[in-house]
């Protein structure tokens, strides 16, 4: 559902109980409406299509994690698709002033709520959201401050505020910072970022700052750690038995996984040198990791990406294959959600 | 941070808060895998937790029943059992088709020793060195059946292997018998390779009476015989025996429901914060509170137990025409502790009662002082937190508030937390959480030995008066709260059901 709603908070603030008023009549068979709610997330979209892949994967994590949804169009210029500053380097240089061709618009909101019937109920369960589309007269960072002024009365009270920051880490990051500043947790995606050490080093700075920041290219990589952690219970290596390690990555590109799976390790084993190689060989999946060897005096335990969604466990009296877990980007939300907290090992890792 | 770095102490990879508890490969050796339990609560539990991806791709399930049947009519059996009582999602063929060919089945009579040789043969066969027993029989095989895997030395665990028995209730139908019982199983097992399940421990809503008391400051400073008035725990059905009229007539309410169920939850609201959250720790809290429970005297029993029969129950399939077994019970029960001395426990539970609801409520002390009792337009309300088990599972809090418009009139008020608003999807069923629990080692949610002695101890002279006693049955409509009797009950110290 989408309604209209004026620009000011308290309009959109009223136009949402006038939602839920409207969905509890609407509901005809009397099971009644439940309103969800249990954070505020805030997520960065592009132009209309990707707000509209953002809200279809909201939809998707309403089910977990009910929350009010605040999408913020970040379209400067009226270029199209991207956020954050894509590849035509129009917006995002932080100078403040409109792109090429941008109309002087006022800011605008939608209001918009998801339900879903649990398996078996009668009631529908529905969470709110608003849609944000930035005024194009203020882009740049004076834009974004613009629009973290707007959000503040938005928030859920006195629950946690999480930021999704869709789109590449770059050159434009500080154009956030007043988006930032209001999130108890910052989830960015690291997968694609051009530089993978320099997306590191930024997030690094968040987190020596005080921000708790989460990276869905590490969570990515929770069924390859999962996998390492299982052969560590089994004792198919002694961990302080392992003399050194390799981590390798094909696809030509060096990302954020191989950085963190040798930084985990290095973690566990601070005896051990880890090796990052690569290698010749196209990156089954995104993050183009290929495989993790550790090495001890008397053997060698290798893990390798095989067909199938698998990691191949050869190696110390192993021979088996390992089924990692889907990795779409609604599975890596609803995981990274359900960490509002410390996260000791990420952060160790960052800081690492 | 300190249970941090113990893991991180014993696996350098560990990472609790991402990775689920994992299960090692294993098989559950289900007997009485023909009946009711298994087909719909532990095959649609095991196939959630597939579905899930909780479950080793390995991991084995060894049926046992006397009826003859192939590993395939078994396993055909089982699908449609998931299928039919699947209640958390549609069914999945191609699931079904990776479990079903670790799916076993092997007939024989359970007084039958060849029968356990047979067991143990496709243990070995299927090459699973974990093994969990689970005793899905009646009570009366219980002791047989560990016998049984005594003499098949099945009950023996290897080094790095284990062996565990979990077991249904009820534990024995009195004091004696549990402790015969608990003899006999540890002719073959050590205690802590006994799992004894009560599946109220395994709901969200009674796991969270822990999350709730002491994971919040402000709800702890009040729970205690300061501002507690009394505490209320119902469990009400809305059904009859349906069918079970036969097991139904040898348990009672009280056996069935008050003895296990309800006092453990009763031991989960009142029980102390143990020091740390740990299988044993929090079991000897429990265990505590248990053996603090004021045993009534002979004499005592008719002024703090009711017991009751729906009309109509001696109708039912299996029932005798004269039955004296009770469908309703309800009992008050003292705490005799500095915490809780002098606040009463009311705890009730029948069938055929007006609606389908678990609820703990806890009722609060009025103010010392009515400042609004000129203004009142109805009797002042107590202040009440509730804690719903099911359906709907959530807290509330009702208190005074002041109705809207001129002058001091005031109402009480509800302030509600549905699970649903906010956790969204489902949570596990209750033998979801306990069968992981018990695959991985983890007894938090299981009774210990010394819990079902203490629990024992609190019925028995309730039982022992009311096997005695020549019942004025049946003794309420279907449709009702029970027995006036039972209103009665509170009513003498000054309290009232909550019959909403």
């Amino acid at each position: 559902m989408t309604a209209a709603a004026g620009v000011h908070p308290e309009q959109i603030l009223t136009d949402l109980r006038e939602l839920w008023t409207s969905l509890a009549r609407d509901q005809a068979d009397g099971g009644g409406v439940l309103r969800a709610c249990a954070m505020t997330l805030a997520v960065t979209a592009g132009d209309a299509s990707d707000a509209e892949l953002v809200r279809r994967t909201l939809g998707v994590l309403m089910h977990s994690h009910p929350s009010r949804a605040i999408i913020v169009r970040d379209v400067v210029g009226g270029a199209g698709g991207t956020i954050g500053g894509g590849a035509d380097g129009q917006v995002g240089n932080g100078a403040g002033a409109p792109g090429p061709g941008a109309a002087v618009q006022q800011m605008e909101a939608h209001i918009f709520a998801e339900c879903w019937k649990p398996f078996g109920s009668n009631q529908q369960i529905c969470s709110e959201g608003i849609e944000i589309t930035p005024g194009a007269g203020a882009p740049g960072n004076g834009g974004m401050a613009e629009v973290a002024r707007f959000i503040v009365p938005l928030r859920a009270p006195d629950l946690p505020f999480v930021l999704w920051r869709r789109g590449a880490l770059g050159r434009d990051n500080r154009r956030y910072d007043a988006l930032l500043a209001l999130a108890d947790k910052i989830i960015f995606d690291t997968f694609d970022a051009p530089d993978a050490a320099g997306a590191l080093t930024y997030m690094r700075a968040l987190q020596t700052a005080g921000r708790r920041v989460g990276d869905l290219n590490w969570t990515r990589l929770s069924g390859w750690r999962e996998v390492i952690a299982h052969l560590f219970d089994d004792v198919a290596l002694d961990p302080d038995a392992v003399t050194s390690a390799n981590v390798s990555y094909g696809g030509g590109r060096l990302t954020t996984s191989a950085l963190y799976i040798a930084a985990w390790i290095r973690s566990a084993l601070p005896g051990a040198p880890v090796i990052v190689d690569a290698v010749n060989a196209p990156a089954r999946e995104p993050g183009g990791l290929v495989s993790v060897e550790f090495t001890s005096a008397s053997d060698r335990l290798a893990l390798r990406r095989a067909e199938g969604d698998c990691v191949e466990v050869t190696g110390a009296g192993r021979n088996y294959h390992s089924a990692l877990p889907p990795v779409n980007v609604e599975e890596l939300m609803r995981e990274e959600l359900g960490l509002l907290g410390r996260d000791p090992v990420y952060e160790r890792v960052l800081a690492a | 941070m300190a249970a941090t770095e113990e893991i991180l102490a014993a696996n350098p990879f560990a990472d609790a808060l991402r990775f689920e508890r994992r299960v090692p490969e294993c098989a559950m050796v289900i007997f009485g895998a023909n009946g009711d339990l298994t087909k719909r609560k532990l095959l649609p539990a095991l196939y959630q937790l597939a579905h899930d991806r909780r479950l080793p791709a390995a991991f084995s399930i060894i049926g046992n029943s006397r009826t003859p049947m192939s590993d395939e009519a078994f396993r055909e059996k089982m699908r449609e059992s998931v299928k039919q009582f699947l209640d958390d999602g549609p069914f999945s063929d191609e699931l079904w088709g990776r479990m079903a060919p670790n799916i076993h089945y092997v007939a024989g009579d359970m007084s039958d020793p060849a029968m356990y040789r047979a067991v143990a043969e496709k243990v070995v066969e299927i090459e699973q060195p974990n093994v969990l027993f689970y005793l899905s029989t009646q009570p009366s095989y219980y002791g047989p059946v560990v016998d049984g895997l005594g003499s098949a030395s099945m009950g023996e665990s290897r080094p790095g292997a284990f062996r565990r028995l979990v077991i249904e209730k009820p534990f024995g139908h009195d004091l004696e018998s549990a402790r015969a019982l608990n003899a006999r199983i540890h002719a073959v097992f050590e205690e802590n390779e006994v799992y004894r399940i009560d599946h109220y421990l395994g709901k969200e809503t009674v796991q969270n009476i822990l999350a709730f008391r002491f994971g919040n400051g402000i709800f702890e400073p009040l729970w205690n015989r300061r501002y507690v008035n009394h505490v209320q725990i119902t469990a009400a059905e809305s059904i009859g025996v349906e069918g079970r009229g036969g097991y139904y007539q040898e348990a009672g309410a009280l056996r069935d429901m008050i003895q296990n169920h309800l006092l453990q939850v009763m031991a989960t609201v009142a029980m102390e914060p143990s020091a740390v959250f740990e299988p044993d720790a929090v079991r000897d809290e429990r265990a505590k509170l248990l053996r603090s429970v004021k045993i009534v005297t002979p004499e005592e029993v008719p002024q703090y137990a009711v017991a009751g029969q729906y009309r109509g129950f001696r109708d039912e399939p299996g029932v005798r025409p004269d039955s004296q077994t009770e469908t309703f019970a309800a009992a008050t029960f003292f705490v005799d502790n500095w915490r809780w001395a002098g606040v009463p426990f009311f705890i009730r539970t029948g069938k055929k009662l007006p609606k389908r609801a678990t609820e703990i409520a806890i009722q609060f002390n009025m103010p010392p002082l009515s400042l609004f009792t000129a203004h009142a337009t109805s009797e002042p309300q107590p202040s009440l937190l509730i804690l719903r088990i099911q359906p709907e599972e959530g807290i509330s809090l009702r208190f005074q508030s002041k109705q809207p418009g001129s002058g001091m009139r005031l109402r009480p008020v509800s302030m509600d937390f549905n699970y649903g608003a906010s956790f969204g999807e489902r949570s596990p069923s209750a033998y979801e959480t306990l069968l992981v629990d018990a695959l991985t080692g983890d007894a938090t949610l299981y009774t210990r030995q010394d819990m079902v002695e203490a629990s024992w101890k609190v019925v028995e002279p309730i039982l022992n008066d009311w096997a005695a006693r020549q019942q004025e049955f049946p003794n309420y409509d279907p449709g009702t709260w029970g027995p006036a009797k039972a209103d009665h009950m509170l009513l003498r110290l000054g309290y009232r059901w909550r019959n909403s």
